[in-house]
């Protein structure tokens, strides 16, 4: 009896997680809302691993060679492109989801990389515009805070179509984050929950698109880039639409990647991985003859220097993060752990963007808890973050013999599992075999 | 290219881009020249983008966005515009003698849009503080999640008027389709008809012609709870 007991049966189907959510919404009533990108395994940029040189290819001196990092989006149209010292920038996160603190930290990393910063549903903060050197504006379905006078204070548009973490689904903001400013700037009453919408109010389709980006060059006299940014869906006809309707540079975002709020079931069943997305996009971009002319910028889930450098030798122009920079300047540290335990969760585990109860002081409107994210120290730990990042890929970028970040190519990587194989159509490590192709 | 009799200059857009026709009336605006505009043919983004004081007529129909993205603008079109007319407009005002297609002042702020005809769908969709004023209908969807501001259509208005509204208020003098969610009428009171007249009395139209109804939020949807979802 007692030897039987001790092996306790977990039913395959109903998991304690599958348990624990259907009685939270026996609870709610409702789905669930949370923050963060996908929560489940996907094929990623950790299955694929470099072939840096040996005798068949000469490396480059690991501390001393030079290694270029210099980017340029946006060369189709625009008379000034973006240009960045690095191929990392920084994604669109609002102010309302993000404290004032976060927002401006962000803004002077950037500027100290040399790179871009990328406002977000809400409009352009003016402490956020004087601290980025190089700031997108984004145009979203919601039109908040969107006028004249700041877009023409701004480097580069990104007009946004949808999101990774919820490709198909608006921007929600609830209540308790909607303070007076943030209500203010949005035109909304104070402490609604606001549900944005997905589709923009003034155009529908691709065609529509077309004159929508020709309205915007126009209100900014053809001189910086339009950037069209998509959640990873049917990413090859859609990036193909994007081009065609006048797009300077795709900005595109697997599922992995994170949001202050939405709804778990987008963030988990909605949507391709970066991985596979990157890939249709170049293969996209080059079927139409644009690769190289119209630039590529990738998001959802990239955390480290190896990410970044796989992204570039799949054909990436840059990478945009989001959450990694967040957990840069204290997102789920260990401090304040009495705070972590209010929201139900622990440091490492917290994903409770949405509450506004940030016990870090990252993603919230409270002045107290803001207090916690000192503007000097997150600005240090970014910029220190994104620096190491950009010596990872110049690393892995002379062991693999280039002068140049943007040198990487797909030649430089194989898979180590058959998903990652297929998705990247490279081959497994140590075989010939490419999943789906030999 | 252009013409100039007193204190208006006139640009004939048959052999310019679009292009050269906005950067000449930001040109022109900056020196607060008035303009006329000749054979406009339903051309897509005329006068966008201009944030200095000027006045454009302009003798003929327009395309998608005409004066979208302005502030402090006079436009006047003799004739029918595209979508989003007036879209993001910050203030000014813009008058189409015609009919308006869809989306008419989406998402503008502030000023004045005025549609002497009838307006497509979605006409005052996301409106965030302009005022919107159509002597003839409007169609389905109009004033979609609408956060601010005011609109006054003489006619009829399609289905799920005022759907998601946040704010402001609707004045419909013919038939209401429908009613969006969250949406409701409210009686009209003297401050009502007051502004009404004031508004519509510039186009020779009287408001007590006409039944006028009032819509507003009813506010029962600001906040998302689980036992509303049938609203939706
Ligand atoms: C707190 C937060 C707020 C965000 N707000 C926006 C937004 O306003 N607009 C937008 O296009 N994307 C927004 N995003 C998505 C990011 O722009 C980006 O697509 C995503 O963070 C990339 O994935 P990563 O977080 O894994 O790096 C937000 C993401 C986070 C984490
Ligand atoms: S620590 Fe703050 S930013 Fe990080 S997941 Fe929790 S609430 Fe979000």
């Amino acid at each position: 009896m007692d030897s039987e007991k001790q092996v306790l049966k977990t039913s395959s189907t109903y998991t304690p997680e599958a348990i624990a959510a259907i009685q939270e919404r026996a609870e709610l009533g409702r789905y669930m809302i949370r923050g963060y990108g996908a929560f489940r395994n996907v094929p990623r940029f950790d299955d694929l691993v470099f072939l840096t040189t040996s005798l068949t290819r000469l490396p480059l001196e690991g501390y001393r060679e030079k290694c270029t990092t210099k980017t340029l989006i946006g060369t189709r149209y625009a008379q000034r492109p973006m240009e960045l010292e690095i191929p990392i920038t920084i994604a669109g996160m609002s102010f309302g989801a993000l404290s004032y603190n976060a927002k401006v930290a962000l803004g002077r990393a950037a500027t100290l990389l040399g790179t871009s910063t990328t406002t977000g549903d809400g409009g352009m903060l003016p402490a956020e515009r004087e601290a980025s050197s190089k700031l997108v504006y984004q145009c979203l379905p919601s039109r908040y805070g969107f006028n004249p006078t700041d877009l023409k204070k701004a480097d580069a548009i990104e007009i946004v179509v949808g999101q990774g973490a919820k490709p198909g689904g608006g921007g929600l903001l609830l209540g308790q984050k909607v303070n007076k400013v943030v209500a203010g700037m949005r035109t909304l009453p104070e402490g609604v929950d606001q549900r944005s919408p997905c589709r923009h109010p003034d155009w529908i389709g691709p065609d529509d698109l077309r004159i929508k980006i020709e309205e915007l060059r126009e209100a900014t006299e053809w001189e910086i880039p339009i950037y069209v940014k998509m959640g990873a869906t049917r990413v090859k006809d859609d990036v193909k639409l994007a081009v065609k309707a006048g797009a300077d540079a795709i900005v595109l975002d697997g599922m992995e990647g994170g949001t202050a709020a939405t709804q778990s079931i987008f963030q988990e069943h909605a949507g391709i991985p970066t991985l596979p997305a990157l890939v249709q996009a170049v293969e996209a971009l080059q079927e139409i003859g644009v690769y190289g002319e119209v630039q590529l910028v990738i998001s959802g889930g990239i955390r480290s220097g190896p990410d970044v450098a796989k992204a570039l030798a799949l054909g990436a122009d840059a990478v945009s993060l989001g959450t990694a920079t967040l957990i840069a300047m204290g997102c789920n540290k260990p401090v304040y752990i009495e705070d972590y335990h209010k929201l139900g969760t622990e440091p490492y585990h917290c994903h409770h963007c949405h509450t506004g109860m940030c016990p870090v002081g990252i993603t919230t409107q409270d002045a107290e808890l803001m207090q916690r994210l000192p503007i000097d120290e997150a600005t240090t730990y970014v910029a220190n973050y994104l620096q190491s990042l950009v010596m990872e890929v110049q690393s892995l970028a002379r062991a693999c013999g280039k002068s140049d970040v943007h040198n990487l190519e797909r030649e430089d990587l194989v898979a180590l599992t058959l998903e990652a194989s297929a998705m990247a159509k490279l081959p497994l490590a140590g075989t010939d075999f490419i999943m789906g192709q030999s | 290219m252009h013409q100039t009799i007193p204190q208006q200059i006139v640009i004939d857009c048959t052999n310019l881009t679009t292009r050269e026709i906005n950067q000449k009336l930001k040109a022109l605006a900056s020196e607060g020249i008035s303009t006329k505009l000749l054979n406009p043919a339903g051309r897509h983004n005329l006068a966008v983008g201009i944030t200095q004081n000027i006045i454009i007529s302009i003798a003929g129909p327009v395309g998608y966005y005409c004066g979208g993205l302005s502030d402090n603008i006079n436009i006047e079109v003799f004739g029918d515009c595209g979508w989003s007319v007036g879209e993001n407009l910050m203030s000014g005002n813009i008058t189409i003698h015609g009919n308006a297609s869809a989306n008419a002042a989406a998402s503008a702020h502030g000023g004045k849009i005025c549609i002497l005809g009838n307006a497509g769908p979605r006409a005052g969709i996301s409106l965030k503080g302009a005022t919107l004023i159509v002597s003839g209908n409007v169609g389905y969807g109009s004033a979609f999640m609408m956060q601010q501001g005011c609109m006054i259509v003489c006619g009829d208005a399609g289905a799920n008027l005022a759907d998601s509204i946040y704010e402001g208020a609707i004045f419909v003098g013919g038939e209401i389709n429908s009613l969006g969610a969250d949406a409701k009428l409210e009686l009209m009171n003297d401050t009502d008809w007051q502004l009404l007249e004031q508004e519509l009395s510039a186009f020779n139209i009287s408001a007590r012609d006409y039944n006028f109804k009032k819509v507003i939020c009813a506010k029962r949807l600001y906040h998302f709870k689980a036992k509303d979802w049938g609203n939706y």
